[in-house]
């Protein structure tokens, strides 16, 4: 198991600094728009999930040593996905952002400003560092107005839902799903790996089913409500190795089903990839 | 490598069982319901129910004691039996978590674990892997090798009836010749001292009725409030855990009797003559106090968190303090033994609380162990 002090340490000083985990280039967050307004009621929240996704698992291969090169963590700004990894994060971020304006929705964002939501913390038990930070989120969403929060991912979805429980918490929460109209899809046949956020913790499963219109292959026993296995992903902070051989497991269990994967999380795009035996690509690609 | 095969085939042996016996029965889920009430009963109020509970057990002529701690069990346990005897165990976690079967084996007895799944992981010196299924990481082939080195009297390519037949015919004569049976208890109930056993195998039965003693040991926690909701315990944990209808179950309140001679009470008749019931606290009352960690307390050891959790899927008996593994097992590692690390593996894939009977929201206990650990380092 790594050193969750450590890790925490890090995690705190970065989100006092720059309202981000780690050091990053915020460039990478916010390259996928200049089209939206800076300040508006409503806002799509990234949380810079979808761009940063490419880069944890070479975080997460780091985490072991972070105690002894702590003084390496500022070089993680210098980290960049690749052009393609990057190309496709900012895809999926306009064709959501393109969904929810075509369904009449003014939508703004915080570009540079935009804050990480602190689901990290949430994840890894830091409640108190959690609360902590979550006000201060707050505080940023207060000052520029925004009213209305329209998440991209399940992890973020899931930290803000949980704000209220920590102190009181008055912004409309809304996950992109329940909002946008869906294509017919792309002709091909796909199965699914369900978030477990979403399917489990956030009683959105049956609206991700209700708006993909593509055929989905579904066996029960692998992507049932409650015999769909996590892809292993947010094990990887706390121990990388056991994170793989979940994620191996579930990718295993799906590749008997199809060639082609649907995910609906940029951790679960990123954690199961590696391990996948044929196409993935994010609901947001195919229904959008 | 071998865990993989092992446990796949667990789970989709398993897992599609339950779902037809709540299909087919759906009042194990109303049962479930009035179950987790009247667990909560007790556990919001535990020291009262501890004391109602031995004083029940005097009244229906056995012997019930408190222990503390494991140290404590054992010291009891050990003036119970002495040495030089034959003991045969039924299968109990917590008989486990005090270390019952090393410590009587040390103190010069002779220790048999007559549940299949514990006898394996007896001879194979290894801890369990499943709270009801402890051998669940041994494959068919690898129970033939460890028999055949073991106790001999099998052939290569035995199946898997020649396996169970050949440990059946060695623990026989075991059973016979024991002086004293231990077993652990589903649950106790408070209003009879009563306790509920329920088994597939027959070897409880067996080690309960056919030796002169009958200890019973388990953790307080497994006090409800009536021998009804002891009924219901039964019921509900055989469904759950894909064992229904159960094959046997048992009901002890004290030893045998019979009046059978001008309507005059003696006791032993052809059970033992003596019963004793050892509560284990080991850390339960304190967290029956903690609103959180007291839905921990409400587990009835059905395992079916366990094949519905990826983590344990691909960790197994790596993940959790025996005996005590998987979701179940994240939490109970840290009420038993203080330790949260189990606690950090919960990738909160929430399959568990979906599915647990007594709707424990696990994630949320271990969400709590978690930050409970994070201050202690801090
Ligand atoms: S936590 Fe729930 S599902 Fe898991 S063993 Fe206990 S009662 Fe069964």
């Amino acid at each position: 198991m790594n050193d969750l002090k450590t890790l925490r340490d890090v995690l705190v000083e970065n989100l006092e600094r720059n309202m981000m985990p780690f050091p990053v280039d915020k460039g990478i967050c916010t390259g996928w728009t200049r089209d939206l307004p800076r300040s508006g009621e409503t806002i799509i929240y990234t949380s810079c999930m979808y761009q940063l996704a490419p880069l944890f698992p070479i975080f997460n291969r780091f985490l072991p040593y972070l105690s002894a090169l702590k003084s390496l963590t500022p070089l993680a700004s210098k980290l960049k996905p690749s052009e393609a990894q990057l190309n496709r994060a900012y895809n999926v971020l306009r064709k959501i952002s393109n969904a929810l304006t075509a369904k009449g929705i003014k939508l703004a964002y915080l570009y540079d400003d935009e804050p990480y939501s602190g689901a990290l913390l949430l994840e890894l038990g830091f409640l108190d560092e959690f609360q902590e930070y979550a006000k201060k989120v707050y505080e940023r969403f207060k000052e520029r107005g925004v009213k209305r929060i329209i998440t991209v991912d399940p992890h973020t979805h899931h930290a803000l839902t949980r704000y209220s429980e920590f102190f009181s918490f008055d912004v409309e929460v809304v996950n992109y799903i329940e909002l946008v109209e869906a294509k017919e899809g792309d002709g091909n046949v796909y199965t699914i790996h369900d978030s477990c956020l979403y399917s489990r913790f956030l009683n959105l499963r049956d609206k991700f089913r209700e708006k993909i219109k593509v055929k989905l292959v579904e066996d029960e026993m692998v992507t049932g409500k409650d015999t769909s296995f996590c892809c292993g992903g947010p094990l990887a902070p706390v121990d990388f190795k056991a994170s793989e051989e979940v994620a191996k497991a579930r990718a295993k269990s799906l590749s008997k089903l199809s060639k082609n994967l649907l995910v609906q999380c940029p951790i679960c795009y990123v954690t199961l990839s590696p391990h996948f035996e044929g196409e993935v690509k994010d609901v947001a690609e195919v229904i959008l | 490598m071998s865990w993989e095969i092992a446990v796949e085939r667990a789970i989709n042996n398993n897992v599609p069982r339950v779902y037809k016996i709540l299909k087919e029965h759906p009042y194990i889920l109303d049962l479930a319901k009035e179950l987790r009430e009247a667990k909560l009963k007790v556990l919001e109020n535990l020291d009262y129910y501890v004391d109602k509970t031995l004083d029940s057990v005097k009244r229906a002529g056995g012997h019930g004691y408190l222990a503390s701690t494991p140290e404590e069990a054992r010291e009891i346990v050990g003036k119970i039996v002495g040495k030089g005897k034959t003991v045969v165990m039924g299968k109990s976690m917590v008989a486990y978590e005090a270390g019952i079967r090393e410590f009587l084996i040390r103190q010069g007895n002779e220790v048999w674990e007559t549940d299949l799944g514990e006898f394996l992981i007896q001879l194979a010196n290894q801890p369990p892997s499943h709270i009801i299924a402890p051998a669940i990481h041994l494959t068919k082939e690898e129970v033939e090798k460890l028999l055949k080195e073991k106790i001999g009297g099998v052939h290569e390519g035995s199946t898997h009836e020649e396996l169970v037949a050949r440990v059946r015919q060695f623990l026989r004569e075991k059973f016979v010749n024991a002086d004293v049976g231990i077993t652990g208890a589903n649950a106790v109930a408070s209003d009879t001292g009563t306790i509920a056993l329920i088994e597939n195998e027959g070897n409880i039965r067996f080690s309960s009725i056919s030796p002169a003693m009958h200890i019973a040991i388990t953790g307080v926690d497994k006090i409800v409030p009536t021998l009804a909701d002891a009924t219901k315990e039964v019921l509900v944990q055989s469904a759950f855990a894909g064992l229904y209808p159960p094959t046997y179950v048992n009901f002890t309140s004290g030893p045998s009797s019979t009046a059978d001679i001008e309507m005059k009470r003696v006791s032993p008749a052809h059970g033992p003559k003596e019963f004793h019931l050892i509560l284990l606290d080991n850390g339960r009352i304190k967290a029956s106090k903690d609103p959180v960690l007291r839905e921990a307390l409400l587990c009835i050891r059905c395992g079916r968190c366990h094949l519905h959790c990826p983590v344990y899927r691909a960790l197994g008996v790596k993940w959790g303090d025996p005996p005590f593994t998987g979701p179940m097992g994240a939490m109970w590692s840290y009420v038993v033994y203080n330790d949260p690390k189990p606690a950090m593996y919960c990738a909160h894939s929430g399959n568990c609380k979906e599915v647990c009977p007594m709707k424990i929201n696990i994630p949320k206990v271990l969400e709590y162990i978690k930050w409970k650990g994070n201050k202690q380092k801090a």
